[in-house]
């Protein structure tokens, strides 16, 4: 059976916590938020689709299967782990590029950014790996 | 020029890497880019030895590495050449050989991989100058020759010999980095060379017998020492490219290599002495003693190489300056010998398909070549002129009859192990090249002049080095007295020559050759005999014996496990449960200093009051619901409940996350739940009680634990340099996320990769059943169109 407005409202949530998300990601060196939380609410929006559309919609709108996000999360956060050896420092130095900008002010980017993004993208593969195969396990789809 | 030898190096690690890029694009041609960077170390180090000082050891500093005391630096000194020189020399011949001899064979790629990491562990091992380094190398090479022996992975007995061989050199493996690491603190120092130029010897140090033990341990698990020898017989499943390898330049020789290394440090004492000369000399004479009862070519070489081995780590306990340098020059001499005559093992086998010496016969006219290098390589092992091989023996003989006290005994074990030597030679050339010999000749599957050159050329010449060096073994002076001035710390004379004058030593060797004639002549009833002696000895038959022990070890390990995992999740859970509460408990009344608070009146904040009794309600309603979701949505209360108070006490980010974590939890919990069979209670009432009490139990710990813990400050809180630290050092306004991403960055990256494993074993727990009800449903839907389709 079809619910079209449920379905509507489903993905209206995931874009809604999609950009939510970005948002918390970026912002969460300062304020609340952070890779985790952000990876969580992201997947929150993904599991609400899924629990409308089917696992497979998921799966769709990854393109790559939940365990290649996994294992580029991974990879990025240890390239964020060992970029700084390279630079003849400890693995895991927070290495830092400030840069004053006319709008926005001054824009501190560095590895811990890349950090919390591969923090980030291993969440959502971490999760949605489990929920995809529970769905998949229980014929949640079918 | 030696400069060079950190990037030759790096270079070879990373062709290594490189090859299953490499080999698709190269395939045949793969074996030529590979031999490459070891032809170039050999000449770059012919170089270094041609400008070495006898007193002078180069120590390259390299700024890689990744802990404090533990980076990469090289020291090229006489020892290390003279290593280095044979591991790349006869590198570059054993890949260009095996380019041709695993031509038919599946996998190349992976073959190359192993080999050329074996290749470039061994060279880091003798050139590393910190002993960590050279640990890792190590391994290395034990991890590299697992996969190579056990090469052909479809054979039971190849995956066996490789475990074995891992199992045996992974426990020495272990104990060298026990020894290194006491070093280390002992002294203070990682680097050999610091280690040499204080002159530090640990001989009077309390913690010396452990340390020397443990180094022995490691040198003789690896040069397959009595009692652990028996890993070498097998590790020749692996093909025989490696073989040659292994015996000759690497592997087994690290043994030797380390004890050479380390002798500064360690060496020259009693027990030194008396333990070395022990089981050298066993091994020395058992190795030679069982190689003349065996059949196949491979096996008889290889206990010629246990006795080799066994007479250098004897050589090395005999501790004299002789004794010493005969032991390198011995090392050069086998390396030379060893390697050539395993390649011609190959030969043999390409050209006829056996290695039995008792069906080979009369290779003479369909292998000229080889049997001419042959004759040379078995000339060396015998320990006759114009080779290195007769130096070699000479010295061994000149070292064994000055050893004070022992001669009587070191002498006659050494002589009779080289009588067999020479029986064992003389056999060798007899069984398979003669022509003269009555057995029926072999059918030959290929001619010499259809192998490619590559396929010749090594034995060839790895014989002409041997016979080159025995003509004019000064070459080699330089290179054995710069390494036997950092071994016995003053500077030492070395004159090798090939006629040392009639003497003593001589007329041992010439009683030696008759005596091994005689032998050679008797050889049927001796080998009958030795056969004999074998067999009698299979009760204590070392491989079985060590496979017993793996194999009852393994069991009583699945009996243990079987009692501890047992499969009921509510008694993990009961188990943790009591075994924390116990600790903290213990801990909790042993902490008096911090008293529990008194009860005062502090007015009560009204919402926090209302969340615990909110909380406290859900889970008594979780206990006693009759439904399961019912209880999982009051758990949730809970956690909701829980990160409130997060919230209230300011702890935003704790609090977010939290509630996430509830919500994804949930759903999860509900997706499962709906399947799960229904709700009945099937504990008994005395189990329920139990519980209960169990729960209350830690619950009451768990209080008492956060309550004395607000008044316990064991130091200061380390909260105050995050708060103070965080924008200034990190950037970050937001401290809970700098700690996670920055501070503590690596409790993160172990969290991540927790996560991930769970989520891959999730995975692969459904992963069959997903694929099966994928199948189906695509065959059922394809089964219904094709009904649709036929009913329309």
């Amino acid at each position: 059976m079809r619910n079209i407005i449920l379905e509507k409202i489903a993905r209206l949530f995931l874009r809604v916590m999609a950009i939510f998300a970005i948002l918390l990601l970026l912002r969460g060196h300062n304020k609340p938020g952070g890779g985790f939380i952000a990876g969580i609410i992201i997947a929150t929006g993904f599991i609400m689709y899924g629990i409308v559309f089917g696992s497979a919609a998921i799966e769709r709108i990854l393109y790559f299967n939940t365990r290649k996000w996994m294992g580029v999360g991974l990879l990025l956060v240890l390239l964020a782990a060992i970029i700084p050896v390279f630079m003849g420092l400890s693995p895991l130095t927070g290495l830092w590029y400030i840069e004053k900008l006319p709008l926005v002010g001054e824009l501190h980017l560095g590895t811990p950014l890349l950090f919390d993004t591969g923090i980030f993208i291993g969440v959502i593969g971490v999760i949605l790996s489990i929920v995809i195969t529970i769905m998949d396990v229980l014929k949640w789809n079918s | 020029m030696g400069n060079a030898l950190p990037i030759i190096l790096g270079l070879i690690f990373l062709s290594a890497l490189l090859i299953p890029f490499l080999y698709p694009l190269l395939k045949k041609k793969l074996g030529w880019l590979l031999s490459l960077p070891p032809l170039v170390l050999f000449f770059i180090l012919l170089g270094e030895l041609s400008s070495l000082s006898p007193r002078q050891a180069t120590i390259l500093e390299t700024s890689w590495g990744f802990l404090e005391g533990m980076d990469f630096t090289f020291r090229i000194d006489g020892l290390s050449l003279i290593f280095g020189l044979l591991i790349s020399g006869i590198g570059f011949l054993v890949v260009l050989y095996a380019s041709f001899y695993m031509a038919k064979y599946e996998r190349q790629g992976h073959f190359f991989t192993y080999l050329v990491l074996f290749m470039a562990a061994m060279i880091g091992l003798v050139f590393s100058d910190n002993l960590i380094a050279l640990f890792i190398f190590w391994e290395l090479t034990s991890v590299a020759s697992f996969f190579l022996i056990g090469f052909d992975h479809h054979l039971e007995k190849s995956r066996q010999a490789a475990l074995q061989a891992l199992l045996i050199t992974a426990l020495g493996g272990l104990a060298l980095l026990f020894a290194v690491i006491l070093i280390g603190n002992i002294t203070g120092t990682y680097h050999i060379s610091e280690l040499i130029a204080q002159k530090i010897h640990l001989g009077t140090h309390h913690h010396y017998y452990l340390i020397l033990t443990l180094v022995i341990l490691a040198a003789i698990t690896k040069s397959a020492q009595f009692p652990f020898h028996f890993w070498l017989p097998g590790a020749m499943q692996a093909p025989t490219p490696v073989s040659a390898y292994l015996h000759s330049a690497t592997m087994v020789n690290a043994g030797i290599f380390l004890l050479m290394r380390i002798y500064p440090v360690l060496g020259g004492t009693i027990v030194w002495k008396y333990f070395l000369m022990l089981t050298g000399g066993i091994t020395m004479f058992l190795g030679a003693f069982f190689s003349m009862g065996q059949k196949d070519l491979k096996r008889i070489l290889a206990f010629t190489t246990i006795s080799a081995l066994g007479t250098m780590v004897l050589l090395i306990g005999i501790d004299t300056t002789d004794s010493l340098k005969a032991a390198l020059v011995f090392f050069i001499v086998h390396g030379l010998y060893k390697g050539g005559l395993f390649m011609v093992a190959g030969i043999v086998d390409k050209s006829t398909g056996t290695r039995d010496i008792s069906a080979l016969s009369s290779l003479w006219k369909t292998l000229p070549v080889t049997t001419v290098v042959t004759t040379l390589a078995l000339i060396s092992m015998a320990g006759l002129p114009p080779m290195l091989g007769f130096i070699g023996k000479e010295l061994i003989y000149e070292a064994k009859i000055q050893l004070p006290g022992f001669s009587w005994l070191v002498l006659p074990l050494g002589i009779g192990a080289n009588v067999m030597m020479v029986a064992i030679s003389a056999t060798i050339f007899f069984e398979v090249f003669w022509p003269g010999t009555k057995k029926t000749t072999i059918s030959i599957q290929h001619h010499e002049k259809e192998f490619s050159y590559l396929f010749l050329m090594g034995p060839i010449v790895l014989a002409l080095a041997g016979l080159a060096l025995g003509i004019a073994p000064r070459i080699l002076d330089y290179p054995i007295s710069n390494a036997l001035f950092f071994m016995r710390s003053y500077s030492i004379d070395v004159h090798l020559s090939l006629w040392h004058g009639f003497n003593q030593v001589l007329l041992l060797s010439l009683l030696t050759v008759a005596a091994g004639m005689l032998v050679f002549l008797w050889r049927k009833p001796v080998t009958k005999a030795i056969e004999k002696v074998i067999t009698w000895f299979d009760i204590y038959h070392l491989p079985s014996l060590f496979n017993r022990l793996i194999y009852n070890y393994l069991k009583i390990a699945g009996r243990n496990t079987q009692i501890l995992q047992h499969g009921y999740h509510r008694f993990y859970l009961l188990t943790f449960f009591l075994v924390t509460m116990v600790l903290v408990g213990i801990q909790v009344f042993r902490i008096t200093d911090a008293p529990l608070p008194q009860v005062t009146s502090n007015p009560v904040r009204i919402h926090v009051a209302l969340l615990l009794l909110g909380s406290s309600l859900a889970v008594i309603f979780a206990v006693l619901a009759k439904s399961r979701l019912s209880a999982i949505l009051a758990m949730g209360i809970v956690g909701y409940g829980i990160g409130l108070l997060y919230l209230f006490f300011g702890a935003i980010d704790l609090a977010i996350t939290q509630f996430l974590a509830e919500t994804v939890l949930m759903v999860l919990f509900v997706m499962v739940i709906y399947y799960l069979p229904d709700f009945a209670v099937l504990s008994t009432r005395v189990s329920r009680i139990r519980d209960a009490l169990i729960s209350i139990a830690v619950g009451v710990v768990v209080t008492i634990v956060v309550l004395k813990a607000r008044f316990l400050n064991i130091e200061e809180p380390i909260s105050g340099y995050y708060a103070d630290k965080s924008l200034t050092e990190a950037h970050g306004r937001n401290i809970v996320n700098v700690i996670l991403v920055d501070f503590r960055a690596l409790d993160t990256l172990g969290e991540i990769t927790v996560l991930t494993l769970a989520a891959a074993g999730v995975y692969s727990l459904f992963r069959f059943q997903i694929k099966q009800l994928k199948g189906k449903s695509k065959k059922s839907s394809n089964y219904e169109s094709f009904k649709d389709t036929n009913s329309k």
